[in-house]
């Protein structure tokens, strides 16, 4: 606490600083938490793109990396290196995924360090190595630009280079061609004491050689020399490039007869070189003769290299030879990405037409297009400002081929997120001679751009250009995009007419008054509405007049607009007609509006309502329902009277009998005199329905005698809706006369409590609280809401005695407990008179007295907001003494982050020591949802990030449903991955599924990583949704992520229990290739494909396959890796009887004729692990073998002793297997399992069996049996080895390990 | 293209019970009226909304569809697929708030 402590003793003495807001700036301490241990990936065994398109070993670096911080731990290195790993991840799952990095993601990255103010070494080397192919999509120039500046800044930040950095700067140069001189650059190195290496000298020869330079080549070569530095086929093949270059093919070929005598033999790089020289030189004859020969020598080109074949030919300006070396490539999956490297490259390089050849050449399956193929294509060439008329070529091209479904659509898209007005109008053309529309929203992309920079011209631009293809703006477009853009909408409209513009004046004048709703400009409605001339439809203009209406708070207007719209023939008459429209128009009116803002404007409400009853508007009978139970959910049923008003009463059922019809059937009754009460209540009842007060009351008056208590009942509720005091206490006291015991519902109580309250009559109010105590009136949750809404009315009236007194009633009578919301009251009338200290003191009042601090949070932000430093000290000491630091803390950072004094807040929550407090972070966020705070919970979210024991993914849970709420996604990857691992721990994968549709609706390029992936498809076979679960294999496969080991196992596992054969053959081609890195045994593929067979009853072909495996000359596993275990267990517990028959059989076969072991023994095991002993027996007797077959045995041993519950399975093998007690592994397992299992009987039979042999027992044995004995309370009956577990385990591994 | 469609009630207050409709993937050539009139044969339309992104000019891929009744949501959400601009399926999930699990459709990919 000491270091909570003292963060907060000084912010209480910077509060006292005489500017504000608080300044938190010289706080100290940054999180004094252990930095989170460094995971790094090992290197991938999978290669990734690489060659020409990828030769950054990303990788490898993070290998290096270790070792430098071991070297300097120290704690700003630590900070660098969080964020290295941070940048380091980014890239490398960028070129993982695709082989290259998008340049925006390197400008972040690149940013962010340099924001950091230091880079190291090796964040130096990531980001300078980033900058060369890895780049398809930036031209060769700008890709040396990009890392000449990285190159500087970094330098600037105090970056230390050392050879690795100008070897990689050399790389990048050849890379992207970059013309240079070597020698400058030596002396560059020399000038910056920097020694160069053999890599220094191989790619400055390579960089002569690329410039034809074979005399400088060779000077570089006689330094190596001199420095008996070998010279290795990288340095030959540049030589070919070199000789090449100079126009000597014939030396450039000669280097490989001199390599071969040199005795190095030249490789595919060698040959590659040659390759690209005749390609560069046009000569596809040695082209292909060059191909021939490697093609009959044991070396293999692999597609990467010949599409470096296919970029030499198409630069050098031979297109026409691609295709020839297009045929040759095998399209691996693996290299689909380097395909799509090159065709970036080419478009960059402006020779799409080649790029395209090449993508047309892809063997993308075409029938099941669930994914268009090419858009990537498509977006690269209109970002390269790629022609018009080839682009809608191009797409023309591409739907032919059925690889995209709508490339035009997509290329629009593009052209319009691009803003490229031409290319977009071209494209338009094209779609429309197609058939297709053009729709007006399809201009708003470009107009925003124009609209952010305020550009008139480009506006206008725009415009014309919908005119041109024929679309006309609508009132959307005017109102959301064009007049933004302009100070006035008169400035508007000149201008379009200058421009020539041509516009439908009638769209335009009523864009112009949504506009002017819109900004409550009222006066211009209604002089629109008088002088309009052209009919419109009122439901376009509802929803601007409505928040038109809500801005501007002048009932005189709202009236006569309102008059308008129902009177005028130019408006509402088709049907529904004006009762209708107004009804509903009235009804949106007031849904819109909080029920604050409800309870705010309530008079002005009424007196529109009076205005609209004096103007003979009515509104149909069932809208006024709807509106009334508004009214009452937002508890202001007093405006449900002057509603009531405007109801049409002509239409109102007619079979039902009137109030004149009842009345003179009760005079009748009257004068008949017989009994009229039920009657009387009857019309009583009927009259307040109408919210005919007046009526009632003087039909009560007249027929005092008559009237029983459910008449008064009514009577009283019609008085408290229609705030009459004065009568609803009478009648309240003439009802307890008729009958003293008589209660009222809890409704009508609090009403009373209310209209009481509102109007002064004090004691009488709580005299209706203590009858409701009395008469033990059932208080709901719902009436302490009612109770809170009466305090909180007087309140915001600032009534300061009806607050304290009813409230001190409510909670000494025990009706409520007096809880933050009930008290809130009290601390709301003096924030609303901005009475601070009052505020404050009126808490803390609270505190004292009830142990609750009602809205402090509030107390404290206009206490922040004014600056109040010594009532925030005040308030800070008594939060600190009564609840601790940590809540003190806690409370100041809300208030804050509230205020939006975010740096304070930061500081704040990274006081050394703070801890997540989940229900108050929770209590916050609730907050900001139910108000649409998004930047504060934002900023919350975003502070929070280090906070230590953070549920990070609960805050990203309210952050989605606030962004949900509002409708409004902001699209940040992030967020969703967090979500959807989080829904998918709590093993709820349909929330996670919908989330992630959601997110791949609104993030471009949304993926799961693989391990999240990987989870999504354990729950998905949980759930036994197989076949989602092979789509998510599938969508992690071709985004070339790597599926966790048990993810794919569960699924193959759950497809052979289906007996779905079919599905698991597709895993096995989904997955060839990939089984090393997924760790994936082929044995999984064979025991489940077997088992999927036999339980569709082809038990023969399961068995004959399996015994062709083991007994063909050509085995794919080794007999004595090829474990059936699990198919012989899952064979044993299904019961298939007549499989395990024929498997039995199978197995002895394989022993007696091929000497073929381990599938009898796996079965023979796995039949004493059912505790089918005696079968088991029976199968030993048949074959004996089994006996020898140790290290299967022993592997069975190991196994089983690190499970529970295994003792009997262990003991029955003893039992069969006598010999295995001999073997010190055995025994070893043996004691294991009976410790496990806390079976002392068979401890103590092996231990005596042991002795008996005179077998030396190593200590970790001796020390598990001595516990054994003594947690079971025996004498131990040998020296218990003192050390502990750990320690004769380490020993015991160590004696093993030097014995070896 | 895609979208999908899906009983959706995600404004807190107002849309508990109410006939709406959640509609996913719409694609960016699609605007309200094209939704409209998609889902007007399976009942009457009270009200579309595809909130477009004041930003950038595009919609998010998403909207809502008040129906009248029920059984017109009903309707809408039986169908299989919903094709809006020709171009590929849209299916169908319920997504009744995102606390609720109780899903029409599993194949969600």
């Amino acid at each position: 606490m000491a270091a909570l402590l003292r963060p907060a003793r000084w912010l209480l003495r910077a509060a006292a600083a005489p500017y504000l807001p608080l300044s938190l700036r010289l706080l100290a301490g940054g999180p004094g938490r252990p930095h989170a241990a460094l995971c790094l990936r090992a290197a991938r065994a999978r290669p990734v793109a690489g060659g020409l398109l990828s030769q950054a070993r990303l990788h490898s670096i993070a290998a290096e990396k270790k070792n430098y911080l071991q070297e300097e731990p120290t704690s700003s290195h630590r900070r660098n290196a969080s964020q290295f790993d941070w940048a380091l991840m980014r890239l490398d799952n960028s070129v993982r995924r695709t082989g290259r990095i998008p340049k925006t993601l390197l400008q972040k990255v690149f940013d962010n360090t340099c924001h950091s103010g230091s880079a190291g070494g090796n964040q130096a080397l990531l980001l300078l190595r980033s900058c060369g192919s890895l780049l398809p999509e930036l031209k060769l120039s700008e890709r040396t630009e990009f890392a000449h500046k990285i190159w500087d800044e970094l330098q600037k930040l105090g970056t230390v280079y050392d050879v690795s950095h100008y070897n990689a700067l050399l790389k990048v140069y050849l890379q992207n061609d970059h013309k240079f001189s070597p020698t400058d650059f030596l002396a560059k190195m020399e000038k910056g004491n920097i020694q160069p290496n053999r890599v220094t000298y191989q790619r400055l020869i390579a960089a002569y050689c690329n410039m034809g330079d074979i005399e400088g080549a060779s000077t570089i070569l006689g330094f190596m020399k001199t420095k008996d530095l070998p010279v290795t086929e990288a340095v030959f093949s540049a030589l070919v490039t070199g000789h090449a270059r100079s126009g000597d093919m014939e030396n450039a070929e000669n280097i490989l007869t001199v390599m071969k005598e040199a005795g190095i033999e030249p490789g595919p790089d060698t040959y590659l070189a040659l390759l690209n020289a005749y390609a560069e030189k046009g000569d596809i004859d040695h082209v292909k003769q060059t191909l021939e020969k490697v093609e009959k020598s044991d070396l293999y080109l692999m597609d990467r290299d010949l599409l470096q074949i296919i970029l030499s030919f198409s630069k050098a300006g031979y297109p026409q030879y691609v295709p020839e070396i297009l045929e040759k490539i095998t399209y691996e999956r693996r290299y689909i990405p380097d395909t799509m490297n090159l065709i970036l490259l080419l478009v960059t390089e402006k020779l799409e037409d080649t790029a395209l050849q090449i993508l047309l050449a892809c063997p993308i399956s075409r029938e099941s297009s669930q994914n268009d193929f090419g858009s990537f294509f498509l977006r690269h060439c209109v970002t390269m400002n790629t022609p018009a008329e080839k682009l809608k070529d191009y797409c023309k091209k591409l739907k032919e081929a059925q690889l995209h479904t709508s490339p035009l659509q997509f290329t629009l898209q593009c052209a319009l997120v691009a803003q490229k007005l031409d290319l977009a109008k071209v494209l338009m053309k094209a779609l429309k001679e197609e058939g297709f529309p053009i729709r007006t929203h399809y201009f708003w992309p470009l107009l925003v751009g124009h609209q952010k920079e305020k550009n008139v011209q480009g506006i206008v631009e725009v415009l014309k250009g919908m005119h041109e293809i024929g679309v006309t703006p609508d009132q959307e477009t005017y109102v959301n995009y064009v007049f933004p853009c302009f100070d006035s909408i008169k400035s508007v409209r000149a201008v379009l007419q200058e421009n020539g513009c041509p516009h439908d004046d009638n769209v335009f004048s009523q864009a112009e008054l949504r506009s002017k709703a819109v900004n409550g400009n009222l006066d211009y409605i209604l002089s629109f509405l008088e002088s309009n001339t052209l009919p419109f439809s009122f439901s376009s203009l509802r929803g601007s007049l409505i928040l038109g209406f809500r801005r501007s708070m002048n009932i005189n207007l709202w009236s006569k607009i309102t008059e308008l719209l129902y009177k005028d023939g130019r408006y509402c008459q088709e049907p529904p007609g004006p009762t209708e429209a107004v009804g509903y128009f009235l009804y949106n009116l007031i849904d819109s509006m909080s029920d604050s803002e409800v309870q705010a404007k309530e008079e002005h409400l009424r007196q529109y309502f009076h205005q609209l009853k004096e103007m003979n508007v009515k509104i149909p009978e069932n809208i006024y329902r709807g509106i009334r139970n508004l009214l009452d959910s937002y508890h202001v049923p007093e405006l449900i009277k002057d509603v009531n008003i405007l109801v049409e009463r002509e239409k109102t059922d007619s079979r039902k009998p009137s109030s004149s019809d009842l009345e003179s059937k009760l005079e009748k009754l009257k004068a008949e005199n017989q009994p009229i009460g039920d009657i009387l209540k009857q019309l009583i009842l009927m009259l307040c329905s109408e919210e005919n007060m007046q009526k009632a009351l003087e039909l009560k008056a007249k027929y005092e005698s008559d009237m029983v208590v459910g008449g008064y009942a009514a009577l009283i509720n019609l008085c408290c809706r229609h705030d009459n005091a004065e009568d609803a206490l009478n009648l309240k006291r003439e009802f307890d006369r008729l009958d003293s015991s008589a209660v009222l519902d809890t409704g009508k109580y609090v009403r009373l409590v209310k209209v009481l309250g509102k109007h002064g009559k004090l004691q009488d109010a709580i005299n209706i609280l203590k009858e409701m105590k009395e008469k033990d009136v059932l208080v709901k949750d719902a009436t302490v809401l009612s109770f809170f809404h009466i305090l909180n009315g007087a309140a915001l009236r600032g009534e300061t005695e009806t607050v304290k007194q009813l409230h001190e009633a409510i909670v000494t009578l025990g009706l409520a407990k007096p809880s933050t919301t009930l008290s809130s009251p009290l601390v709301t009338l003096y924030l609303e008179k901005d009475d601070l200290p009052a505020a404050l003191e009126s808490t803390i009042d609270c505190y004292e007295k009830y142990k609750i601090l009602p809205r402090i949070h509030d107390v404290l932000c206009k206490l922040i907001e004014k600056g109040e430093t010594e009532l925030i000290q005040k308030a800070m000491d008594f939060v600190s003494q009564e609840q601790g630091e940590m809540t003190m803390l806690y409370d100041l950072f809300f208030a804050f982050l509230q205020t939006g004094n975010y740096k304070e807040a930061k500081k704040i929550i990274e006081t050394p020591g703070i801890r997540a407090r989940p229900t108050r972070l929770q209590w916050f966020c609730d907050r900001c949802i139910a108000n649409n705070q998004v930047e504060t919970l934002e900023k919350l979210v975003e502070m929070t990030q280090k906070l230590f024991e953070c549920d990070r993914d609960q805050l990203y849970y309210s952050l989605l449903k606030l962004y949900t709420k509002k409708q409004n996604i902001v699209f940040d990857n992030e967020t969703y991955a967090r979500l959807i691992n989080l829904l998918l721990m709590k093993d709820n994968s349909t929330q996670a599924m919908q989330v992630k549709d959601f997110a791949e609706t609104h993030i471009k390029g949304f993926t799961l990583n693989d391990a999240a992936n990987s989870l999504l498809i354990i729950t998905q076979v949980r759930r036994d949704y197989l076949k989602d679960a092979l789509t998510t294999l599938k969508t992690a496969l071709d985004l070339d992520q790597i599926p966790s080991r048990l993810a794919v196992t569960r699924l193959i596992q759950a497809c052979a229990l289906k007996g779905d054969t079919e599905s698991i053959h597709d895993i096995q081609k989904l997955v060839n290739g990939l089984e090393d890195s997924i760790g994936l045994s082929r044995m999984v593929f064979i025991n489940n494909i077997a088992l999927a067979q036999i339980k569709n009853n082809n038990i023969d072909v399961a068995i004959e396959s399996i015994e062709n495996m083991l007994t063909s000359e050509n085995q794919t596993v080794d007999p004595q890796y090829f474990g059936l275990a699990y198919l012989f267990r899952k064979v044993i517990e299904g019961q298939l009887e007549p499989a395990l028959e024929k498997i039995s059989i199978m197995a002895e076969r394989l022993a007696n004729q091929f000497a073929v072991y381990k599938p009898v023994t796996d079965l023979f095991l796995q039949l004493v692990d059912s505790g089918k002993v005696d079968d088991a027996r029976a199968l030993l007797q048949r074959c004996g073998a089994i006996a020898e077959q140790m290290p299967i045995l022993l592997v069975f041993c190991i196994r089983n002793s690190q499970r529970p519950g295994k003792a009997p399975v262990m003991k029955s093998l003893l039992e069969l297997i006598p010999e295995l007690i001999d073997k010190e592994e055995a025994y070893t397992c043996l004691m294991k399992s009976y410790v496990f299992d806390n079976d002392v009987t068979s401890a103590k039979a092996l231990y005596e069996s042991l002795t008996a042999k005179n077998v030396k027992l190593n200590d970790l044995f001796l020390k598990r049996y001595a516990v054994l004995l003594k947690n079971a309370g025996e004498s131990v009956p040998f020296t218990e080895p003192p050390e502990s577990f750990e320690f004769y385990a380490k020993q015991l591994k160590e004696s093993k390990e030097t014995h070896l | 293209m895609a979208a999908s469609a899906a009983r959706g009630a995600m404004a807190l207050r107002t849309n508990i019970g109410r006939p709406v409709a959640f509609v996913r993937k719409i694609p960016w050539t699609a605007a309200s009226g094209e939704l409209r009139e998609h889902f007007a044969q399976f009942g009457h339309v009270r009200k579309c909304t595809v909130p477009f992104d004041k930003e950038t000019g595009f919609h998010k891929g998403m909207g809502w569809i008040h129906f009248s009744s029920e059984e017109e949501l009903h309707n809408a959400l039986q169908q299989e697929n919903h094709i809006i601009d020709g171009v590929k399926d849209l299916k169908e999930l319920n997504w009744n708030s995102i606390t609720s699990t109780n899903f029409i459709h599993s194949d969600v990919f």
